[in-house]
């Protein structure tokens, strides 16, 4: 999975859940209505499914904001090839 | 509804926890916006020992899928003693319909607690009773306690699993302590995520993420369990299961296979259609009325229920039989007006695709089952459903099957003989009323819930609300039975009368489906006004709050000869004086008064 593809995919899951039609690095649960401590939870859970990557619990409560969730996913994701 | 259809469709799509929230968000704005209207609502409360806010979200999907709004109070992880405790808190005041409790093992029993060295099973039953005794308190509403999880802590050890063998007594238990109390269900944790499989049931990331122990894959079938709550609490379950029978309940066609080519028998191919007619006899002697739909000729078809030696179901279980060639909409049609229920009491179960489409299609009320194609998984589909949900069993459940089964009989008489009263006549009718027997109390109950044609005022109430209502006195009770030469149909109506000052008012006023038409109504109110006369109370009151359904007795007073003295769009007000009413006297039924 290419960085693109990352971005596009990432980009898919926040418009579905969230309503969001354009996100960027600074795009943080601070900063988006809804994304809330719950909402949070279930995002990991998508996420890994989607990536299928495990995330353990000490990343998961970091990966607050866009930036950290793509460099988190790219670090896992990069390192399989 | 068809918006909400679509937000569904995406949630269960993608499955995830993540899906469903964003679902029930949205699913909770159309309804409180008015945009669609649900089919009724729901107050209920989840508490818990954790997290329980993903089980919210999947419970918001699945009642909306049955048209229900739900509206939960979640007090968040851990509050469930302060909520159950104190008498002002959130949970009373919100009054829910039904309040859920899960508790994790780990937090109810601390096995390192020095100052609980030894908890006994016990021990640990009398911590819960006396919880639930303090709900008890202060509430009189429904009460559903999820019981405790076994799973063996070293799966592959061999040595004794203490914790395990201790919670499966503590679950045994459980049932057994609240067994006869009307208030409090049992939600069977237990055996639902052992069938669902502990290993994907329970999911530690969700557990130490969220505080939540169960995974993504088992909050669709926990919703539906406590879906299964919510419909039996408000009589939402379905009455009747249609069935074609080509290929349904046999293999092969008998029309051109004959009695001894059909496959049906203890060997493959056969054993899958054996299997399902069981799974459909456990079903009948549960109370659901069976039918058959199907395209054949008649003739053919009576042979296989008369005489083929492998069939389980026979034609004494079916309470209908539209064997013809007919569209298969046209005779469902026909059997709700038979059995005088409405269409969405039944369920249909064919084999073939085309004749499912065509009954979603013309007859959406119809809940129509997605069968599979192999026949293998009939009886599976069948029983994975959660159409026939009931909260306990009467006597008149057990028996309901054959009772709709004698009414075909009834029916075939009827067609023989001239009048109406003739027919009535024929039947050796005996009402039996009842003043305040506490042994109805149960079927009482279900007749408020379910019962929505031949009911006054369609208040519901549960069983411990009666039992309140009775204690204080001011209440009166009565119940009717109806016996015919076919069979005793069993408690068929109900009222609940009580006296404010000098006035009597009917509460409740109603009459099971199956017996409509036959004067036992009369017989009923007839009662009441006598007993009301004998006591010289002075005036009776009596209600009609028109539903959807409940048209056919909008009438029903003037015809009692009450006297209308408030009357607007959703409520009139009726009056009768006791010592000047006439009972209309029945030349075909006998009443007895007990």
């Amino acid at each position: 999975m290419q960085n693109a593809k990352i971005e596009q995919e990432l980009a898919l899951i926040f418009k579905e859940s969230f309503g969001l039609d354009h996100i960027n690095d600074s795009t943080s649960i601070f900063n988006v209505a809804g994304w809330d401590s719950m909402a949070h939870v279930s995002l990991i859970m998508t996420l890994q499914q989607q990536f299928n990557v495990s995330i353990p619990p000490a990343d998961a409560i970091e990966l607050t904001d866009i930036a950290s969730i793509k460099k988190f996913l790219k670090a896992k994701i990069l390192k399989r090839f | 509804m068809s918006h909400i259809n679509n937000i569904l469709k995406q949630a269960w799509d993608k499955g995830s926890w993540l899906a469903h929230r964003q679902a029930a968000r949205k699913i909770k704005t159309i309804f409180t916006s008015g945009k669609a209207e649900p089919l009724t609502n729901m107050k209920i409360a989840l508490l818990s020992s954790f997290t329980i806010d993903p089980l919210a979200d999947y419970a918001i999907t699945a009642a909306a899928a049955e048209q229900i709004c739900l509206d939960i109070y979640l007090p968040g992880y851990d509050q469930f003693n302060q909520e159950i405790l104190n008498p002002k808190s959130g949970l009373y005041n919100f009054q829910p319909e039904i309040t859920f409790l899960f508790i994790e093992w780990d937090s109810l029993v601390l096995a390192d607690d020095p100052k609980m060295p030894n908890q006994t099973e016990n021990e640990i039953i009398a911590r819960i009773k006396s919880l639930v005794d303090h709900f008890k308190q202060h509430a009189s509403s429904l009460f559903v306690l999820g019981n405790f999880i076994s799973a063996l802590s070293w799966p592959l050890h061999i040595t004794p699993d203490n914790k395990s063998s201790l919670i499966t007594q503590v679950n045994q238990l459980l049932f057994e302590q609240f067994a006869d109390d009307p208030q409090i269900q049992i939600l069977d944790l237990n055996a639902l995520a052992a069938y669902h499989g502990y290993q994907t049931a329970l999911s530690p990331e969700m557990l130490h993420l969220a505080r939540h122990p169960f995974s993504e894959s088992f909050l669709p079938i926990l919703s539906q369990k406590i879906m299964s709550h919510i419909k039996a609490l408000r009589g939402l379950t379905r009455k009747c299961l249609v069935l074609d029978c080509d290929n349904t309940l046999w293999g092969g066609i008998i029309g051109e296979d004959g009695l001894d080519g059909i496959q049906l028998g203890p060997d493959t191919p056969g054993r899958e259609f054996v299997d399902f007619q069981k799974t459909i006899l456990e079903l009948f002697q549960q109370g659901v009325i069976l039918a058959i739909n199907s395209k054949n000729n008649y003739a053919d078809v009576l042979e296989v229920l008369q005489n083929h030696p492998q069939m389980v179901l026979r034609e004494k279980h079916f309470a209908a039989l539209e064997i013809n060639w007919s569209d298969k909409p046209a005779n469902m049609r026909r059997i709700a007006r038979d059995l005088n229920l409405g269409l969405d009491s039944f369920v249909f179960f064919d084999d073939n695709p085309a004749e499912r489409e065509m009954m979603q299609q013309m007859l959406p009320e119809v809940f129509t089952v997605d069968a599979p194609d192999n026949p293998a998984w009939f009886a599976r589909t069948l029983r994975e459903t959660n159409l026939f949900v009931k909260a306990y069993l009467t006597e008149e459940d057990r028996r309901r099957g054959q009772i709709y089964a004698d009414q075909r009989r009834r029916q075939k008489l009827q067609s023989s003989v001239n009048s109406v009263e003739e027919y009535l006549t024929s039947l050796d009718m005996i009402a039996t009323v009842y003043l305040t027997n506490t042994d109805h109390i149960k079927r009482v109950a279900q007749l408020t819930q379910r019962t929505n044609q031949f009911n006054l005022t369609t208040r519901r109430y549960q069983e411990a609300d009666i039992k309140t209502m009775l204690d204080t006195k001011k209440w009166r009770l009565y119940t009717l039975s109806l016996k015919d030469k076919f069979g005793d149909n069993g408690i068929v109506g109900a009222a609940l009368v009580i006296r404010e000052n000098e006035i009597w008012r009917i509460d409740t006023f109603l009459m099971s489906c199956r017996i409509i038409g036959r004067g036992a109504e009369d017989a009923l109110a007839a009662r009441i006004l006598q007993d009301a006369s004998g006591l010289n109370i002075p005036l009776v009151h009596a209600e009609y709050i028109p539903s959807a359904k409940n048209i056919l007795v909008a009438d029903f007073w003037e015809k009692m000869n009450f006297a209308c003295i408030e009357n607007s769009s959703n409520y009139s007000l009726w009056r009768c004086q006791p010592e000047k009413y006439r009972p209309k006297y029945l030349n075909y039924l006998k009443v007895i008064y007990q």
